[in-house]
């Protein structure tokens, strides 16, 4: 497999200047995938209605996973792990909200469970990360319990809010290094290029994780913070998730290039395809990324190619999706092929050991549930205060160390340019 | 006459227009075979086809942006806010775009900017906000909060008629909620115009959208105690009906205003400096005002309910102003 950094000929030298100019265009979009999927969506008319009709070859066959070029046996098992806690949480969260304990909607990332949790996985500890609506498999990976999410959408007293928003929409600075999602899509892009901004002052070159999905990219938010991050070669790793559908919309009613990786050119940064579905192809592009990242290489985009396989949340059926999308990419799911691989392929697990596995992270998910419809529902009063950081709740300071300020022998002092001011 | 709940007041307010003038269409997002997140054009695509009912990309500004290039060629756009907090998001092209274009190059906004406002759903932050007061503080815009579906139909046509960039808030608490009987004609509600909701003598609730229901509910309470409300619904914030406010403290010299949104910067305060300067000598009384707590608006139950007004507060100012 061809790493990103060869790949990006006119790379930025970790100063942030171009080693050199070529007067052809040589960048290219690696694509990792196994398969490329054909198939278009398109909108018709039938009798006196509109829908969406799928069009293309359906029947290929299912790709093998790609060999990991980083990932140890016991990475991939791990990886497994966070995968299976993901899902059986969703599915401890639907259960939930069927007894009617949940406030609000759930949202779901099945069939994506490989790319949020091997995308989080890559990052090391002192790197930061935002997860989207559908990346709750990303917070497990990062530290936070599955009792943490649960209690969001329980809006409970215990949850990280404290009632105050529900679904992955919370943070932590202090130990994990999490950036809080609002719903507005697209604003957590610069705000992680700021904080590896706020890092490098420091001293520190970190990656900064993030994602956005092909519906969400769209917004002008989401040019502007990978623009930023571009021009000041800041270590961003950017998944976009294209998951074919954003709320009822198809993809192809969103952009008009043929893969939203194609982007990276027009920011004048690497982007590489993945397919999504296969948790060693996520691993190792998101590492590559976070390694440019560490090494002051800049930002990279990287598209996970894969299917919501729920409605936009649970109130929503999906009946305009077409159904054999659906077959198709339940031949792909996330987990089953990595089970697969691990047991089958690789014998790496056992039956036994596998079933152990999903037993012990039944178990880990019973007792998280418990948990979380144990906590109280906050008081009506716990609704004030706060809006305001004051009576030294908190105290600020640099979180890498004091930036080294540069200072020279002049004694002058600031400048006072008196002719051509804009506006006197 | 058919009963029809607020949000398909809306739909046909939007949908008769459509009928009528070939300049005006629909765009948003989700909003052709959808038919929106809330379905308010469920139907319109395959009635008006898409080329009238643009489903767009995610792309809030752009959608603003659209809507004003395509209003300066004599179209009439109705753009949808899939959640009006949103909105927020092309706020540079409202307020620096479309609010000012009129009055310093002479370019009128014909164009509707609308979706769901408002809490009491447990939408959570971003599912909740009442922005109103962002858009009544841009001169140039016209911000319209409807309480009722015969209002709600009326108004959406008046405002796709008018001239100007109208801010259409729809409450979602409302939308399926509330039913009342809506002619199936073509008539508007005019803009600028509050009505009363309920009359009384004793004192008068200024509000507008979904407290209106809890103000009447609240009268209904208190008048088992004897005491009238008067209840003036605002239905439009800008313009604002300056005179059915002053002439409402001339009856009863007594004054709440009720709403939803954040206590500082709110419109009571805008509504209490116009009787100041206007209707002071009637007054028997403080103004009072029921509003949002001063942060956003928390998502679990118990807390959203501390932070937006209730029936029970309304009933406690209103013995309190009573008895002042
Ligand atoms: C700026 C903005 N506009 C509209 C919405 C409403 N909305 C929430 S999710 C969504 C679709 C998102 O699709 P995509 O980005 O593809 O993410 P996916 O749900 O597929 O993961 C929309 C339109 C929003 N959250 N933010
Ligand atoms: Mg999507």
């Amino acid at each position: 497999m061809n790493s990103l950094m060869s790949n990006h000929k006119n790379k930025p030298s970790p100063n942030g200047k171009r080693q050199h100019k070529s007067s052809t265009r040589t960048y290219s979009i690696p694509d990792y995938r196994l398969e490329v999927p054909d198939y278009i969506v398109r909108q018709v008319r039938s009798g006196d209605e509109f829908r969406y009709e799928v069009e293309g070859d359906l029947n290929t066959p299912v790709p093998p996973i790609r060999d990991s070029n980083y990932l140890s046996k016991q990475q991939c098992i791990e990886i497994y792990r966070y995968m299976l806690l993901n899902r059986r949480m969703e599915t401890a969260l639907e259960n939930l909200y069927k007894q009617g304990k949940v406030v609000g909607g759930v949202y779901f990332g099945l069939g994506q469970e490989a790319c949020s949790c091997a995308s989080a996985y890559a990052l090391d500890k002192d790197d930061w990360f935002a997860p989207m609506i559908r990346n709750q498999g990303s917070l497990l990976v990062r530290g936070f319990r599955a009792s943490d999410t649960m209690m969001q959408y329980m809006a409970k007293a215990g949850s990280p809010t404290k009632g105050r928003d529900g679904t992955s929409h919370f943070g932590d600075i202090e130990k994990r290094n999490m950036v809080s999602p609002i719903s507005m899509l697209g604003d957590l892009i610069p705000v992680l290029s700021g904080v590896a901004l706020g890092a490098r002052l420091q001293g520190r070159n970190i990656a900064v994780m993030t994602y956005i999905g092909d519906g969400g990219q769209s917004t002008g938010v989401t040019y502007e913070g990978i623009n930023f991050a571009a021009v000041q070669n800041l270590g961003l790793v950017l998944f976009i998730e294209s998951n074919l559908w954003a709320y009822s919309t198809p993809s192809e009613m969103q952009y008009r290039v043929k893969d939203l990786a194609e982007r990276a050119i027009g920011y004048g940064i690497p982007g590489v395809i993945i397919d999504g579905t296969d948790a060693c192809q996520v691993y190792d592009a998101a590492r590559e990324a976070v390694e440019r990242a560490h090494g002051g290489e800049g930002p990279t985009l990287i598209e996970a190619k894969m299917m919501r396989m729920k409605g936009h949340a649970i109130h929503d059926a999906a009946d305009y999706v077409p159904k054999p999308l659906f077959d198709y990419w339940k031949k792909r799911d996330p987990i089953t092929r990595f089970e697969n691989y691990l047991v089958r392929e690789k014998k790496w697990l056992s039956a036994k050991e596998n079933a152990d596995l999903i037993a012990e992270v039944e178990r880990v998910i019973e007792e998280e549930r418990e948990i979380a419809v144990n906590s109280p529902m906050p008081t009506p009063e716990s609704a004030e205060g706060g809006v305001y950081c004051e009576d030294g709740c908190h105290v600020i300071k640099p979180k890498y160390g004091l930036p080294k300020v540069r200072t020279t022998k002049s004694s002058a002092g600031p400048k006072q340019t008196e002719a051509a001011v804009h506006l006197k | 006459m058919p009963q029809l709940t607020y949000l398909e007041a809306i739909r046909q307010g939007i949908w008769e227009e459509m009928e009528k003038d070939p300049t005006v269409f629909c765009l948003g997002e989700d909003i052709g075979i959808y038919g929106g997140a809330f379905k308010v054009t469920d139907g319109f695509i395959d009635r008006f086809g898409p080329e009238r009912v643009v489903d767009t990309p995610i792309a809030e500004s752009a959608i603003v942006g659209a809507a004003f290039g395509a209003s300066l060629t004599g179209m009439r756009p109705v753009a949808e806010f899939q959640f009006m907090d949103f909105i927020a998001c092309a706020m540079n092209q409202i307020s620096n775009m479309v609010a000012k274009t009129h009055y310093l190059w002479g370019a009128p906004a014909p164009l509707v900017l609308r979706g769901p406002s408002g809490g009491y759903v447990h939408g959570g932050p971003f599912h909740s906000q009442n922005p109103e007061m962002w858009f009544v503080h841009n001169p140039g815009l016209k911000v319209i909060c409807p309480a009722t579906p015969y209002d709600a139909k009326g108004l959406m046509k008046a405002a796709i008629r008018d001239n100007n960039p109208c801010i259409f808030l729809e409450h979602k608490y409302l939308y399926r909620r509330i039913k009342e009987e809506v002619p199936p004609d073509d008539y508007i509600v005019p803009l600028g115009k509050a009505r009363i909701a309920r009359a009384g003598r004793d004192l008068s609730i200024i509000t507008y959208a979904a407290l209106v229901h809890t103000a009447l509910e609240a009268a209904g309470a208190l008048s088992k105690e004897g005491i009238e409300i008067e209840i003036l619904d605002l239905r439009t914030l800008a313009p604002l009906d300056q005179e059915a406010i002053v002439q409402t403290v001339r009856k009863t010299s007594k004054v709440i205003v009720l709403h939803e949104h954040s206590r500082t910067g709110g419109i009571a305060g805008e509504i209490a400096a116009i009787i100041n300067e206007r209707a002071f000598d009637d007054l028997d009384g403080p103004i009072l005002r029921i509003t949002g707590l001063d942060s956003a608006v928390p998502f679990s139950p118990p807390q959203e309910h501390h932070y937006l007004p209730q029936v029970a507060d309304v009933i406690e100012q209103a013995r309190k102003l009573k008895s002042y």
